[in-house]
């Protein structure tokens, strides 16, 4: 038929974000989140090893995840199984970059 | 934070608040590997659509009220990103997108810096390999200061979900 | 008035004669500046006798002894060559004040400033001259003292060469001069000029006709019409600027007045065919002339081709006055004369102030070439101005003067459909669409010979060497003065002008020229009309609306200043502008057909450049005349000279077998 009768069908297609969620994000790749009751020093070390642009390293009793270093490849949550999911969060903009370092505390084995 | 840290925040959003629903964009790639600049570049598609918003690319750092880098800060492109910076006329914004932009992937070596904020002061940091263009958009409103920084309150630790 | 006009010229030239003694002193820089400056006076007298003339709007004529042979020689002052007395004068004025500085005391110029100030007095006695063999005398030797001019450096390369091809054209002009004085004296019995104009009409059709012609190509020679004009470019680069100011400026206007002696007072009333053959070179020499003048990259050489280009606008004007004329619309016709002469007027006053700053230029930064030069208008700022003052003059920009008369010319030409045959009317549209296609490209070319080096960066050492330190600038800016003035009081101008071209068609055309409020018309009051006044006062006025802009709006906080935004490259050096020869590329690939450029490009290698090695690239445009139409006459009087060359044997036995034969027919044709 007419081919502007077809975008008129259509509707509107833009995003109305911010004012609603955006739906387009979901199972997109995003930083992950930890059961801190499932890490241990080990575990921890193991991921930081795993990670491939340095966003994870062990800071005493703490897993330090910065998120500005995230590229969220996954391969932490191969390595990590249960203890690592996505987070599925993506509006991350920050002011300041050490509001971007996220401390998990290492909690099992305590 | 400091009282004077803390004025100068302020100063800092108030100047920015300027640009709230108008704000012309330049971008610079310092290297990277152009997938945040496609993403970039889907802003200006219907689906997200940044003129809604009063946002708009422009190609004249004269013109321009927030610079966008992403890239690793190639040393090499060092005099082209200061002199891009200095012939934006102030008040302006620096926005570093990108898990390279932010000090990832990219160690400091004698090729690049690593990071953008070796180079230039950055204002926001926007993560994400690459960003999608939502958190582009986030980055943006969060610049001028029509949306609030989320990622402060955002928990990264599961076992409180668990615990609650 | 005619009184005081006679004592002017007289002083002039007077002055000038005194010039030529002095100039032989110039071997010192004293007696430089006062041979300079007395022929700065002479020119100054020149002007106000001229001038005199021109307002007092009727000539008059003094006879000086009998002779038998040359009959009497007669001086007369005469509206029409008024004009080109009056440039003739301001032109010597301001060379006088532009030699002391331009010129090195010594020998060279010790013998230049005589001849030079020779050849002002020739050209003076050329514009008085009542009587044929007064005009043909000081004719041949406004020809030899401009040769000698140009011979200034006769030992740099090439420049006797064009000063030979300057006389060459010259004497084939001349020749053709002396035939059409020749034909008209026979027929009308008489040498003076003002009674052959009062006879002319009684000289046979086909004789008048021939006369015409052989004026207009042999003024066309020193007019530098196309295809007669080859002389042009070559003569102007070789003179010495100021040499080059007076060709441009007088000698080729000496040729537009010959050609208007003899179409509007020698043979008034002529046939409508004069004037369209008239317009036919007009329209030619300027397309052809602005054409082959983007291609050049030597300023002066421009220069030139631009010189003939106003040549061929002024030509289109006299040709379409004396069109108009001869189909009844005497107010048009005499319109157009006024436009022409004005035009003249305007070209020679900024074409010599190009000239003396090309001068300028050459010595400062050493060069002509507009590709190595660049960035001229901070190292010479007052010549800067004054240069541009000078382009916006000849590309015709309002308010200056060459706009005014440039717009006088087109609305005289667009009144075309006036005349009763179709096809003249068509045919003159035809010529102001050509002058429209011309004076587009002449902006331009001039948009390039200001913008390529006085614009930019430097783009040789010489030319970032410049400077204004001791450089002549009052010459040049009392021109620069003159052309605004003549183009602001543009209604002032022309009221003379028309006194001038009453006297000489006898049509007077004030009143449908001017109307009282300083507004300037074309002969008709339903056509058009424009103030150059009014003009300016607005544009001065419409000035402070910027100036309240920045007053009101500039920001009053603290500001930075940092270089202009180059798209954040690390070196921006000189090599990246645009040079004159790109600038004119979109014209040449245009015009393809026309140049038929040769083009030559050697390589060491095949490697991209940077890594081949030298690359030699050469362009020529093609030399039309040359090839097509003076190679093969110069061939073929080549081959005529070797043909009667056993003539000259050599052999005694033979001359006097000559001698003999010469004796026998002479007394054949006595007894018969």
């Amino acid at each position: 038929m007419l081919w502007f009768l077809r975008g008129l069908r259509k509707g509107v297609v833009t995003s109305h974000y911010p004012a609603r969620p955006d739906p387009s994000t979901d199972g997109l790749p995003s930083p992950p989140a930890f059961r801190s009751d499932l890490l241990t020093a080990e575990l921890a070390d193991r991921l930081a090893a795993a990670c491939p642009s340095g966003a994870l390293r062990r800071d005493g009793a703490d897993l330090v995840l910065d998120l500005g270093a995230c590229t969220g490849c996954g391969r932490c949550n191969e390595v990590g199984g249960r203890a690592v999911a996505p987070s599925g969060a993506f509006e991350l903009a920050a002011r300041d970059r050490t509001t971007l370092l996220k401390r998990i505390p290492i909690g099992a084995g305590r | 934070m400091s009282e004077e840290q803390r004025v100068a925040a302020e100063l800092r959003k108030r100047a920015f608040a300027l640009f709230r629903r108008s704000l012309h964009i330049r971008t610079v790639d310092t290297g990277s590997c152009a997938v945040c600049e496609s993403e970039i570049r889907l802003l200006s598609s219907p689906y997200y659509d940044l003129h809604r918003l009063g946002f708009f690319f422009t190609p004249a750092p004269r013109h321009a009220d927030l610079l966008l880098v992403s890239g690793p800060a190639v040393r090499a492109f060092d005099p082209a990103l200061l002199k891009t910076l200095e012939a934006i006329p102030d008040p302006r914004i620096v926005v570093a997108v990108g898990a390279c932009a932010l000090g990832g992937v990219f160690g400091e070596d004698e090729l690049v810096h690593g990071s953008v904020d070796a180079v230039v002061p950055v204002d926001v940091y926007v993560p994400g390999c690459p960003p999608s263009p939502l958190a582009l958009l986030h980055g943006l409103l969060v610049a001028v200061g029509r949306l609030e920084e989320k990622v402060h309150a955002l928990r990264f630790d599961l076992r409180e979900e668990a615990k609650a | 008035m005619i009184h005081a006009a006679t004592i002017a010229l007289l002083a002039a030239a007077g002055l000038w004669l005194a010039a030529t003694a002095l100039g032989t002193l110039a071997r010192s820089r004293g007696g430089l500046t006062v041979a300079a400056l007395v022929s700065a006076l002479g020119g100054g007298a020149a002007l106000a006798g001229g001038g005199l003339v021109a307002i007092h709007g009727a000539g008059a004529a003094r006879t000086i002894g009998t002779g038998n042979l040359v009959g009497a020689v007669t001086v007369r002052l005469d509206p029409l060559a008024a004009i080109f007395v009056a440039l003739l004068g301001l032109i010597a004025l301001a060379i006088g004040l532009y030699a002391p500085r331009y010129h090195h005391p010594g020998r060279g110029s010790a013998w230049y400033l005589p001849v030079f100030n020779l050849a002002l007095f020739a050209s003076l006695a050329v514009l008085v001259a009542g009587n044929a063999v007064v005009f043909l005398v000081a004719w041949e030797s406004m020809t030899l003292f401009s040769y000698l001019v140009i011979l200034r450096h006769h030992r740099r390369e090439g420049v006797a060469r064009a000063a030979f091809l300057f006389l060459a054209l010259g004497e084939a002009g001349f020749a053709l001069i002396v035939a059409a004085f020749a034909i008209l004296a026979t027929h009308t019995g008489t040498l003076d000029l003002t009674q052959i104009a009062a006879r002319a009409h009684a000289v046979p059709a086909a004789w008048r006709d021939t006369a015409f012609v052989a004026a207009l190509v042999g003024f066309g020679f020193k007019a530098g019409l196309v295809p007669l004009h080859i002389w042009l470019p070559e003569a102007h680069p070789a003179a010495p600027a100021d040499g080059s100011a007076f060709l441009s400026g007088l000698v080729i206007k000496l040729g537009v007045f010959g050609i208007a002696l003899f179409g509007f007072e020698l043979e008034r009333g002529g046939p409508a065919w004069w004037g369209l053959l008239t317009m036919a070179f007009g329209v030619l020499s300027a397309v052809l002339g602005i054409l082959y003048g983007l291609m050049e990259r030597d300023l002066k050489r421009f220069l030139a081709y631009s010189s003939i280009e106003n040549i061929g606008v002024v030509m289109t004007a006299l040709g379409g006055g004396m069109v108009f004329t001869a189909y009844g619309q005497h107010a048009i016709g005499t319109f157009l004369l006024l436009a022409g002469l004005y035009h003249a007027f305007n070209h020679g006053v900024a074409k010599t102030l190009l000239f003396l700053e090309a001068g300028v230029v050459e010595h400062t930064a050493g060069t002509r070439d507009m590709d190595a030069l660049g960035g001229l208008i901070h190292r010479l700022p007052s010549s800067a101005v004054i240069s541009l003052v000078g382009t916006l003059g000849i590309g015709a920009l309002p308010p200056l003067n060459g706009f005014v008369s440039e717009w006088l010319i087109f609305q005289g030409l667009f009144q075309g459909f006036r005349i009763g045959s179709h096809l003249v009317g068509i045919l003159i549209v035809v010529a102001g669409a050509s002058l429209a296609l011309t004076a587009g490209l002449a902006i331009m070319a001039f948009a390039r010979a200001f913008g390529i080096p006085f614009l930019g960066m430097p783009r040789s050492r010489g030319a970032a060497a410049a400077s204004e330190q001791g450089q002549p600038l009052a010459g040049p800016g009392m021109l620069a003065a003159v052309c605004v003035a003549l183009g602001v009081g543009a209604p002032l101008a022309l009221t003379v002008l028309d006194r001038v071209t009453r006297a000489t068609t006898g049509v007077e055309i004030h009143a449908r020229l001017l109307v009282p409020n300083l507004t300037v018309i074309p002969a008709h009051t339903d056509f058009s009309g424009f103030s150059p006044t009014y003009l300016t006062v607005f544009l001065v006025c419409v000035a402070v609306v910027p100036l309240l802009i920045y007053l009101g709006g500039r920001p009053r906080g603290a500001s930075r200043t940092v270089p202009v935004w180059d798209g954040g490259i690390l070196s921006f050096n000189a090599r990246m502008q645009y040079t004159a020869t790109t600038y004119a590329n979109p014209v040449r690939v245009t015009f393809d057909e026309l140049y038929r450029p040769e083009f030559h490009l050697e390589r060491d290698s095949d490697d991209p450049a940077g890594r081949s090695g030298p690359v030699h690239y050469r362009f020529q445009v093609l030399p039309v005349f040359q090839r097509y139409l003076y190679a093969p006459i110069v061939r073929a009087v080549e081959w005529l000279a070797d043909f009667v060359r056993p003539i000259q044997s050599g052999d005694v036995n033979l001359y006097l077998l000559y001698l003999f034969l010469v004796v026998i027919v002479a007394y054949l044709i006595y007894t018969y």
